[in-house]
């Protein structure tokens, strides 16, 4: 039997406890989030306004690093590249995941293993994949130009040539990056209604009719989702390029990732770099707000 | 008793806030610290290269010995100086000891990261330094032109000349067979009856990858040509006549005599291309000519030879030395800096030329028996004529501008002294923003 000034203390202790506990087992994590997310965010923010010499601040410079972006050549031939090299990556993954998706859809012998072999390609470490396109792709001792060689050709240039070194890194992209889509759109044709595609076999619809009447439609808001995640991956892609052209030859393969870090560490522009990637965060964020707002127009519509 | 061994919320935030202690404090005192061993333990921080194998082999057990205990870190080329200028930076105290590629000492003079190893009792007036080396260690330069900010600064020693390394000319002899060519028409000729004869495939092979390798592979061929890169008030003059006649050179005849994937060439490939022998002649630095007399490195063991880099008005080679430096964050900053001062006495620096590797003073050149054949034909060339690249702490980035046009130019195979103008303004503004005029 508890004294009455026992209770009221237990009471309050207990009251005490309750308004402060939420705060208590919230603050370990708010306190990560602060110091790995919201202080390194705000800190590029404010270096994005300055100007670095010799790795140091030497005066605040309010939004001229952001202007001067529009008058860089380098920045903009590398924006520029990048956004080919998104577009055609992402273009060519949707479309081949989507192939491979709809191929493995079906149930027959063998399928379990075929689904497992197709994704591998993203699970192996990108610098890797990297390493082993560049002996694929080399000039002199490249398993095409050995290929070639064997067959009365000659060496075969990839990456010596602008034109086919951006084709190559793109297929290196596809190649890697196709099972993810291909995943995810698996998994979204698997969680669709039977239904409707019972009931449009009953109705003697062709293949290509359940494709575009039902499938495709259906299916809009998951591809949307994945050319949507794929496309702000894409835009950060750096360690496949970085071992494999560096960005070259010329500046053919000088993706912007490539081009804000050499700013950055390489050449100690920090308040430049900075300005670079919050502009890049926003286009990003920018495209990413679109892609949702048109998904939802098409499906309110 | 029911009451004093329920779990509550309070025994639930003191057992937990206990145990954080607890392992905090025992994280804190029981866990030794690597970083801060005690005793002579140096943190050697290098990039891969073959011109430190000798030291490697030969050196660090010796400095074991010595009671060193060296760990010795390697890192690919391509990423070293951001992340030890990094480290400098912030103070993390991951090294002890920088192996820079010389251009870098500016940047890090620069940003005065590096401790000042006059003051430790390196003694940079001693007359067996090989002179243009110790030059490279001052910071700001005790000779040329000085960027603003550091008119009027004493020069101080922050680092110390490590492997003297230099470009020499590698070339086969069973294709110059009258020794080593004396000029680029030589180089290209002869080459080319080395080709007719089956001897070789291609007269001479470089590195053709935007950014440092071209401009490495093109320096010495500008400097032989008679170019000079800055005026004294830092205007890029790398577009004169001389300049722009060794870039035509460089992209059109070079390029047809070489590989034809040579745009794409960086040490590995064009390594490959000497040692393998396909090429007949090539610039290089020490790291493949090392490999020159070992059979299980090359196919052409005992047909190359050295020789001082060919000349169109002068025979002058491009240095690229590795230069120690000590930042002020070093964990064992007096280890280093007894360490340095051991690696570059004479008795040490013979011991490294012994080994094969080039010494940084001149009384290791004189040694009796130079593990390398090539440690007489450099001090040849250092005699002959050879010059350090700009020091201004934005070399980097007029390497990489210079770098992407000469690239572009090599992939047209013509339009080099259009490439030099184009770089020429695209520098000129870039220091024109970095405060240079």
């Amino acid at each position: 039997m508890r004294t009455g000034t026992q209770a009221r203390k237990y009471r309050l202790q207990g009251a005490g406890l309750d308004l402060a506990l939420p705060y208590l087992m919230l603050a370990p994590g708010l306190t990560i989030v602060l110091g790995v997310l919201v202080y390194p965010l705000w800190d590029g923010l404010r270096a994005s306004t300055r100007a670095y010499r010799y790795g140091s601040p030497v005066a605040d410079v309010g939004l001229q690093n952001y202007l001067h972006l529009w008058s860089d050549a380098q920045f903009l031939n590398a924006l520029w590249v990048t956004v080919k090299f998104v577009a055609l990556s992402v273009s060519f993954e949707a479309v081949l995941g989507f192939a491979l998706a709809l191929f493995c859809l079906h149930e027959f012998r063998g399928i379990r293993l075929l689904r497992t072999v197709l994704i591998i390609p993203m699970v192996i470490t990108p610098v890797v994949v990297a390493i082993v396109f560049r002996l694929i792709y080399a000039s002199d001792a490249g398993m095409l130009t050995a290929l070639s060689k064997a067959t009365g050709g000659g060496e075969v240039q990839i990456l010596g040539n602008p034109l086919n070194a951006f084709i190559g890194l793109v297929a290196l992209d596809v190649w890697e990056w196709t099972p993810l889509m291909f995943l995810i759109l698996l998994a979204g044709l698997q969680s669709l209604p039977h239904e409707p595609f019972e009931a449009a076999r009953v109705d003697g619809a062709g293949a290509w009719r359940v494709f575009a009447d039902l499938t495709f439609p259906m299916m809009r808001p998951v591809l949307a989702v994945a050319i949507v995640l794929r496309t702000i991956d894409a835009f950060g892609t750096f360690d496949q390029v970085f071992v494999l052209t560096r960005g070259g030859p010329g500046e053919a393969t000088r993706l912007i990732s490539i081009y804000g870090y050499d700013t950055a560490f390489k050449f100690q522009q920090t308040g430049y770099a900075a300005a670079l990637f919050v502009t890049i965060g926003l286009v990003v964020l920018a495209l990413a707000f679109s892609a949702i707002r048109l998904l939802r127009r098409v499906d309110a519509s | 008793m029911m009451h004093s061994s329920r779990l509550t919320r309070r025994s639930v935030i003191k057992g937990g806030l206990g145990l954080a202690l607890a392992s905090t404090a025992l994280t804190t005192l029981g866990l030794p610290m690597p970083a801060r061993a005690a005793g002579k333990k140096v943190i050697i921080g290098a990039f891969a290269d073959g011109g430190l194998t000798p030291f490697k082999e030969k050196i660090i057990p010796l400095a074991k010995e010595q009671g060193f205990d060296i760990q010795f870190l390697e890192d690919e080329y391509g990423v070293t100086l951001e992340k030890w200028f990094a480290d400098a930076q912030s103070g993390a105290g991951q090294y002890d000891l920088y192996l820079l590629d010389d251009p870098w000492v500016p940047q890090f003079g620069a940003a005065n990261v590096l401790e000042d190893l006059g003051a430790g009792g390196i003694d940079g007036s001693d007359k067996d330094w090989i002179g243009p080396m110790i030059d490279m260690g001052y910071w700001p330069p005790r000779q040329g032109p000085r960027v603003k900010g550091f008119e009027n600064a004493k020069p101080t020693l922050i680092c110390v000349p490590f492997v003297g390394d230099l470009q020499t000319l590698t070339y086969r002899n069973d294709v110059f067979t009258g020794g080593a060519p004396k000029t680029w028409d030589e180089v290209i000729a002869k080459g080319k009856e080395g080709v007719a004869a089956g001897k070789i495939k291609y007269p001479v092979v470089f590195r053709g990858v935007s950014g440092n390798p071209i401009v490495t592979s093109w320096y010495p061929i500008f400097l032989s040509f008679g170019g000079a890169f800055f005026d004294d008030k830092w205007n890029p003059i790398f577009n004169s006549a001389e300049g722009k006649a060794s870039a035509d050179f460089f992209v059109g005849t070079m390029k047809q005599n070489a590989p034809s994937g040579v745009v794409e060439f960086d040490s590995d490939q064009e390594g490959a291309a000497i040692l393998g022998g396909d090429a007949g002649a090539i610039i290089q630095y020490s790291g493949n000519a090392l490999k020159a007399d070992d059979p299980a490195q090359t196919k052409v063991a005992g047909k190359l030879d050295f020789g001082v880099v060919p000349k169109q008005e002068k025979a002058i080679a491009q240095m690229g030395i590795f230069i120690a430096g000590v930042p002020k964050s070093a964990p064992n900053k007096a280890n280093s800096i007894e360490f340095l001062k051991w690696y570059v006495s004479a008795e040490t620096q013979a011991k490294l030329s012994e080994a094969g590797s080039i010494p940084v003073k001149r009384s290791a050149f004189g040694i009796a028996k130079p593990g390398n054949r090539l440690i007489p034909v450099a001090l040849q060339q250092l005699d002959a004529g050879a010059l350090p690249r700009p020091r201004t702490p934005d070399w980097a980035k007029v390497e990489e501008l210079l770098g992407i046009e000469l690239n572009k130019a090599l992939q047209a195979g013509s339009g080099g002294g259009a490439a030099l103008d184009k770089a020429a303004k695209q520098v000129k503004d870039y220091l024109t923003t970095a405060g240079y005029y």
